[in-house]
């Protein structure tokens, strides 16, 4: 999708368990979510 | 699977996002869903230096779900373009990185989150910040003017992600870079439960 927007070097780094102790855990780990750091850039 | 723009009602969604973030605006300390605050921000990886540059009420309505500057910060006289601001952690951090000589606009749609960041930035005296009402989909910047994009924990609430990442294109300057965090899930999230606006938020 990213590249999709012309986006290149696309890059997902960093998962981190957002949601571990908070109200909406449960709710987090049924769809196995995890926060990332993303990056991509605009081709020259 | 029904195109994704078709289950949701973007304007019932928007207002539940807004609604959702005037409560962090005007009480950040409740109990949500999500974690909040300095403490928060840390355990995601954020640096220490320049986050202990801001005071506890620029930093107590942070609601973000991970580090978009893993890969370093702004640098001195960037552009930065903020999408989603909220009450503007991210944007003061990128301000105090790019100082006097960069400029940071930052976008948000919620009325109460742009008015806590600009009596923030007021008082912080980041003379090199601008906050503007908006959606990230349709950006109120011009193309082609950032040198970095960052945003942390938005995209995820926009039923047109490819939307929101055009804008992006749009509105770098050719070579400039996004750097964003943002959840991801590994197991679909099912077309009945996509229908529920207030899954959405919470």
């Amino acid at each position: 999708m990213i590249g999709g927007a012309g986006l290149v070097d696309i890059e997902l780094a960093n998962p981190v368990d957002t949601f571990a102790g908070a109200n909406g855990e449960a709710s987090a780990r049924e769809f196995g979510t995890l926060g990332y750091s993303i990056r991509a850039r605009k081709p020259l | 699977m029904a195109d994704i723009l078709d289950l949701v009602d973007l304007d019932e969604l928007r207002k539940e996002v807004r609604e959702k973030y005037r409560e962090v605006a005007q009480d950040p300390t409740a109990e949500y869903h999500f974690h909040t605050g300095r403490a928060h921000a840390l355990r995601l990886g954020y640096p220490a230096t320049p986050l202990d540059q801001l005071p506890e009420e620029a930093c107590e309505a942070f609601a973000g779900v991970g580090n978009p500057f893993f890969w370093g910060g702004a640098r001195p006289g960037e552009r930065v373009v903020d999408l989603g601001s909220g009450a503007g952690m991210d944007t003061f951090l990128a301000a105090l990185w790019v100082g006097p000589a960069g400029r940071v606009i930052a976008v948000d749609m919620t009325p109460q989150m742009l008015e806590r960041g600009r009596t923030l930035a007021e008082r912080l005296g980041l003379a090199n910040v601008e906050f503007r009402e908006g959606f990230i989909e349709d950006l109120p910047v011009d193309d082609d003017w950032a040198d970095i994009v960052i945003s942390n924990g938005v995209i995820n609430l926009c039923p047109d992600k490819l939307g929101v990442y055009r804008q992006i294109h749009r509105v770098l300057r050719p070579g400039g870079r996004m750097t964003v965090a943002d959840i991801c899930l590994e197991r679909p999230v099912p077309e009945e439960a996509l229908r529920d606006i207030d899954l959405w938020t919470g």
